[in-house]
């Protein structure tokens, strides 16, 4: 270090520490260095464990609004909404497709039929050739409706993997909170809980909390 | 022919199916797994012809699957056809890398399906004739 800039650093530090500096014994200075850095560590652990538990409550209290609104009243619930949300119109679309089961045949049986009665008759001027001419056009146009509905089912798919892509979601927040917690609480000093590998209930958040005075 | 559908999501398999069989594949010929695990214990044991597999599931994912199928030198020459929402230019690089025959990004028509079909095999076809 060059006599600038120890003359620059002396005349900002303050007392205690140039006295410090001055002393002679190592181990003394050691110690006081240590103990600074940890309290500087401490204070910002406890900040960030002070700041996981205000969001924690920001969740809750925006759980317990919706909750008094009539919707789900914490992240686990959102969950359960969302896997019967999947469960629902996975139903709706298998009904769908019993439908188009059991009326695809039918309109191949009419159309079928129509085209049988037209091999016979298919004079314009007669009226029960115009009515096999009619249901045969039905039948056809049936069996193109019923593909395209197949197909519109597949929405079910699309709609069911972005609902499976929030619930995913909702639980990385809660680990990530939660590790957040347990890791800030760690540093800060106190005994790291067991390890914890995933969310299962509002209980277990708060409680986990309070381990860290939180 | 035998082809095994492969999606997590039952309504898909379903639908898979349903085009498979309105192109003239035959119903009891096709068979469904919900993930890529299950998918490869069934190649392993039983002969298929083609896989229809989608890419995002539980266990083992599509990519997974056809890496997997790449990989075992008795199922490296099945063709693999991908039906997949992932439309991103970096995963059909990643599929067309790892050996895909086709990718049919949903939602598909049957008239896309039967297009990327008629492609896999007259793209095999021309290489069985060529070897």
């Amino acid at each position: 270090m060059n006599a600038m800039t120890s003359t620059t650093m002396n005349e900002t530090l303050p007392a205690e520490v140039l006295a410090l500096l001055n002393s002679s014994d190592g181990a003394a200075f050691e110690q006081a260095l240590d103990a600074m850095v940890r309290q500087r560590e401490q204070h910002l652990f406890r900040a960030l464990g002070v700041l996981a538990r205000d969001l924690h409550g920001a969740v809750s209290r925006l759980g317990s609004d919706l909750a008094n609104e009539g919707v789900p009243e914490s992240m686990t619930d959102a969950r359960n909404y969302l896997a019967e949300v999947l469960d629902m119109s996975s139903k709706a679309a298998h009904r769908s497709l019993d439908f188009v089961d059991r009326m695809r045949p039918e309109a191949d049986v009419l159309s079928a039929n129509a085209a049988a009665v037209l091999d016979h008759n298919n004079n314009p001027n007669d009226p029960a050739a115009a009515l096999a001419r009619q249901a045969q056009v039905f039948a056809d146009a049936c069996a193109e409706g019923l593909n395209d509905m197949v197909l519109v089912q597949s929405w079910q798919d699309l709609a069911g993997q972005r609902v499976k892509k929030v619930v995913a979601f909702i639980e990385s927040v809660e680990s990530s909170l939660l590790e957040l917690v347990r890791l800030t609480g760690a540093l800060a000093g106190r005994e790291a809980p067991v390890e914890v590998a995933k969310v299962s209930s509002q209980d277990e958040v708060d409680r986990l909390l309070s381990e860290f005075g939180f | 022919m035998k082809i095994l559908v492969v999606d997590d999501f039952s309504t898909m398999r379903r639908i898979v199916r349903n085009l498979l069989v309105e192109l003239g594949f035959s119903n009891p010929l096709i068979q469904e797994a919900d993930d890529g695990n299950n998918a490869l214990t069934m190649l392993r044991s039983t002969p298929f012809d083609m896989v229809v597999t989608d890419w995002n599931m539980p266990n083992m994912t599509g990519i997974e699957l056809l890496q997997a199928i790449r990989a075992e030198p008795k199922l490296k020459g099945l063709p693999v056809l991908m039906v997949t929402a992932e439309n991103n230019r970096e995963q059909i690089i990643a599929a067309a890398q790892a050996g895909v025959n086709g990718y049919i990004v949903k939602p598909f028509t049957a008239v896309t399906l039967k297009e990327k079909l008629d492609k896999i095999f007259e793209r095999l076809a021309a290489s069985g004739a060529s070897a």
